[in-house]
């Protein structure tokens, strides 16, 4: 039967252009029939240079580049930043300051996890209802981002030494009565998705990374914590008063995709705690310290890293005592978090890898820079 | 049995078959007996065309699944053309009539010209056997069953050359996947019909509705695991959600219609809603009574009935379609095939041992509600053994991550504390 | 509790009993290893129960003008510590240094990444490409003389003077 009937592989490029790569991301599949056998991505055509670009710019303008990034969480990177730049230049932060930001930064947590649950629930196949559904509550936090900052998407709302503006009134109310929604979106997502058969023999066993694997590989973040692996930022290195809130570390128990969704699910309700806390105490006082607009930090190096939505996001910066960062260096999440992709694909069939692909919550800004 | 229907008056208009035949009276005294054929037969066709399947086609299939899947998602839908967006099906219409049909320089231009045609064709055969009322179908043929699913097995190839001549591997994907899909689901399909066709005696879709108003009952209380393989069977050949692997959007693009634009899309689209019309007026033909309503249809048209029965069952199709993620290949086979299959088997064994009873010790047709109860239990006990076989406890199942306080390394699971089982 | 980075000394102190001769010098803010035993150095830190680093966060170069610095920062889990590595590399017109990803797979992108935008060639690295920008793109971007790199961006110049010299890519018509 062999001799008459053979099957060769044949190559298949899933991306750029497709519904599930989530951005201008490629990824050459050999497939044998519907297995694949071998996995190559091939990224950069997003590629801006902002780390070139940063070394001609001052430490202050280069907070915008950092919205650019990773778009779908912008308050995450200009804080990852923000505190380089402070632990580059010992600056402190007010209470009050510090506080702003947790809540930012927790919103953008939630607002990135319900983008990441809802694409990959699209992933699955239930074709568009959970994204929409989950969007419509991030559409409430960008309202809120937009009532802070001016802007929903690129809020360049982090300074140095602080945060841009005052909270506005009505800010206050408007959290506290988004929280609840959030919450209930979380629990339908919770009862239709991750309770759902079909989701779950979708989910399930697909995409396994090991706990060494995953640590081998660097992985960060839900990633890292779907495959067991209790490893938070937040928790292991407080930054900007992490220390101060009462939040648990979801983990997972195979690592597949599986896990790492409702890893996902579970941030969000811990996020929401984080958020609830923060606003129950929120200090008085000053937003900011006064910095001057051309900071010039003393020469030295600093590398600070903050639980991003996707990860460990680090900045590397090393100053020459100049205006500007005389290095600047993103340790992107997205982009680590794909070493483990042939790993996850190779052996699987075409419609699991996408739900590896989908699992990892990419975001195609901050794996090119 | 037509006794209710016993006016003959052309105003009647429970029956619309009283209007066609007064008119093709008319005519008769004024043209020649062969053109006559010819007037009512494209007056029917033009009444069927604007009684049934505008309205279905644009309205339902089109308006009301994009409007409806609108609201699930959370979102409104098409409203801005025309008052409530009703004139959007129109509007989409022309679009796609005036996009250019793009064909691919490696395709084969035969036959992806052709695979539209093809797939056109069955979906208007279909509706030929499916009867809108006591007299109103146009093929009263004794195995209109048998022409049903001999029918729709059609579109499966026209899909087939689709994928193959766009010479684009997504198209190949789709196609291969959607004969595989469809060769696998068509086997439980005819074995849950053939069901249906022991227990009522008959094979003519006319025959079956008035076996069920004689009773009266409805088919799927009696047979409600034939139903079950039907409705997934079904779905499977239509490429509805959960099972529309075909043309998976998140996966291959669009499958075997990846590389279609224009019309000749506009076509496969159209008719993919036609198809799942059809497969719904099946439905509530052999299942649900067809357009008899237990009496009712003495005062009400029966047509209308019918209609809405099968408009009933098409929300069914868009319900699902709009909440449900897609299972993958191999799930759907080893379904079909280890699950379905056996089931529609015991099925059909069951159904003609009751057959049997019935036939040959003269028992009254309220025997067949006996049946029913029987086949209930049969269903709820396949499924539960069949959870208990695949040691199925959706308790035990942690669907929550664990949560720890403190970070550091690999927590390994603790199965005492309910482990992962699946 | 928060993460306890090793100082610079501690962690020469460490690793000279654990890899002798492996530190080329201690610096206040980093300890700077050796080429040729980097990676039985990194290994040895991995393994050992004591240090633990099974984790390499970040990996990136910087370049001085005159050298090359590549920079690891490697953790510990489960002690919640963290240390940061440097190597210098000296020779600019044909950097070299040995790959880690026989030690950690995590460094397989970050590793391509920094031969991309610095033109460093990791040795032993199983697929050593660019990533970022495309295999035949002139120069490597991120040095400090990009601009006067020879096929680099000459200032005055519009567009990259490599760009003639690239080929056409050819187009493929069927039929």
């Amino acid at each position: 039967m062999s001799e008459i009937v053979k099957t060769e592989p044949f190559v298949m490029n899933i991306g750029p252009q497709h519904p599930s790569t989530h951005g201008v991301f490629r990824v050459k599949v050999t497939v044998d029939g519907e297995q694949i056998t071998d996995a190559e991505m091939v990224i950069g055509y997003l590629h801006r240079s902002m780390e070139k670009l940063a070394e001609e710019r001052t430490y202050t303008q280069n907070i915008p580049f950092t919205d650019r990034t990773d778009y779908l969480s912008s308050m995450s990177n200009n804080l990852g930043y923000c505190l380089a730049v402070e632990k580059l230049g010992g600056l402190s932060v007010p209470a009050r300051g510090q506080a702003i930001r947790v809540i930012m930064a927790e919103l953008q947590r939630l607002a990135s996890h319900c983008m990441g649950a809802g694409a990959f629930a699209n992933d699955t196949g239930a074709w568009q209802t959970p994204v929409m559904w989950f969007n419509r509550e991030r559409e409430r936090i960008l309202d809120i981002f937009e009532m802070t900052s001016g802007a929903r998407l690129t809020c360049n709302y982090m300074r140095i030494g602080g945060v841009a503006f005052e909270l506005r009134s009505g800010f206050e109310e408007a959290v506290r009565n988004l929280l609840p929604r959030l919450q209930q979106t979380i629990a339908d997502g919770q009862e239709l998705l991750a309770e759902n058969e079909i989701f779950i023999a979708r989910a399930r066993d697909v995409a396994v990374v090991s706990p060494e694997t995953a640590i081998g590989a660097s992985l960060t973040g839900p990633m890292l914590r779907g495959s067991g692996v209790a490893w938070d930022i937040r928790k292991a290195d407080p930054y900007s008063g992490y220390e101060k809130y009462d939040f648990q570390i979801p983990i997972g128990y195979k690592g597949d995709a599986y896990d790492r969704f409702t890893v996902r699910l579970e941030e969000m309700r811990q996020s929401i705690k984080i958020v609830e806390q923060a606003l129950d105490d929120l200090p008085g006082g000053p937003h900011s310290t006064e910095v001057p607009l051309a900071f010039r930090p003393p020469a030295g190096e600093a590398y600070a890293r903050i639980e991003s939505p996707r990860g460990e996001l680090g900045y590397y910066l090393i100053s020459d005592g100049g205006p500007s960062p005389f290095r600047f260096h993103i340790r992107p999440p997205s982009l680590i978090n794909l070493s483990v992709l042939k790993e996850m694909t190779v052996g699987a069939s075409v419609a699991d890898a996408i739900i590896a692909l989908g699992s990892v919550d990419i975001v195609v800004g901050e794996i090119d820079r | 049995m037509l006794s209710f229907l016993a006016t003959d008056h052309w105003y009647d208009l429970r029956d619309l078959a009283n209007l066609y035949r007064v008119v093709l009276e008319g005519l008769d005294h004024i043209f020649p007996t062969g053109l006559v054929y010819v007037l009512t037969a494209l007056l029917g066709f033009i009444a069927f065309f604007v009684v049934f399947v505008l309205p279905s086609q644009l309205y339902v299939g089109v308006y009301g699944e994009r409007r409806l899947i609108g609201r699930m998602q959370a979102r409104q839908g098409p409203n801005r053309v025309g008052p409530l967006g009703l004139l959007q099906p129109v509007a989409d219409a022309i679009k796609l009539l005036q996009k250019e049909a793009l064909t691919p320089r490696s395709a084969d231009r035969l036959i992806m010209w052709a695979a539209p045609v093809l797939f056109v064709a069955p979906a208007i055969l279909i509706f030929a056997v499916i009867p809108f009322g006591p007299r109103m179908v146009f093929a009263d043929i004794p195995v209109s069953l048998m022409y049903f699913l001999a029918i729709s097995s059609l579109p499966v190839i026209a899909s087939f050359m689709a994928g193959w001549s766009s010479n684009n591997k997504y198209s190949l994907f789709g196609a291969m996947r959607i004969v595989a899909m469809s060769i696998s689901y068509e086997i439980p399909l005819v074995l849950g019909l053939l069901a249906v066709s022991v227990l009522s005696g008959t094979m003519s879709l006319q025959g079956m509705v008035y076996w069920q108003q004689d009773i009266p009952t409805w088919m799927i209380l009696i047979q409600p695991i034939a139903f079950a393989v039907y409705f997934i069977g079904v779905s499977a050949e239509l490429n509805r959600t959960p099972t529309d692997i075909a043309e998976a959007e998140s996966e291959i693009v669009a499958g075997y219609l990846t590389e279609y634009s224009g019309m000749r899309w506009g076509l496969f689209y159209g008719m993919d809603i036609a198809y799942a019309l059809g497969a719904s007026a099946f439905a509530a033909t052999i299942f649900f009574g067809g357009w008899s309503l237990f009496g009712l249809e003495q005062w009400v048209p029966p047509w209308l009935i019918f209609i809405l029965k099968t408009y009933l069952f098409y929300f069914v199709f868009i319900w699902t379609r709009g909440t449900l993620p897609r299972l993958r290949i191999d799930q759907l086979m080893s379904f079909a095939w280890k699950f379905l299959l056996p089931i529609a088997l015991i099925n059909l064994l069951v159904v003609a041992v009751e057959r049997l009873i019935w036939t040959s010790n003269d028992l009254p047709d309220a025997i067949v509600w006996a049946f029913g109860a029987v086949n209930i239990v049969l269903m709820v006990g396949i499924v539960f053994i069949w959870a208990k076989v695949f040691k199925y406890d959706p308790k035990k199942r942690p669907t929550k991550p664990r949560l720890v306080n403190e970070p550091g390394g690999y927590r390994p699971v603790d199965l005492e504390q309910g482990g992962p089982s699946l | 509790m928060s993460t306890r980075w090793w100082s610079s000394t501690e962690f020469a102190e460490f690793l000279s009993k654990l890899v002798p001769d492996s530190i080329s010098r201690v610096e206040e803010n980093a300890c700077y290893l050796v080429p040729e035993k980097l990676v039985e150095a990194m290994m040895a830190l991995r393994d050992d129960a004591d240090s633990n680093f099974v984790h390499l966060t970040n990996l990136c170069a910087a370049d001085y003008w005159d050298k090359f610095e590549v920079i690891y920062h490697i953790q510990s889990l489960e002690k919640n510590c963290i240390a940061s590595v440097k190597v210098e590399v000296l020779d600019r017109e044909n950097p070299v240094l040995p790959s880690v990803t026989s030690v950690w797979h995590g460094a397989w992108l970050q590793e391509c990444e920094a031969y991309d935008l610095y033109g460093i060639r990791f040795e032993n690295h199983p697929n050593l490409t660019r990533i970022l920008l495309w295999e035949g793109y002139p120069g490597w971007p991120l040095r400090k003389d990009f601009l006067t790199m020879p096929g680099g961006l000459q200032p005055g110049l519009n567009e990259f003077a490599g760009t003639a010299a690239k080929p056409e890519p050819p187009v493929h018509t069927v039929e």
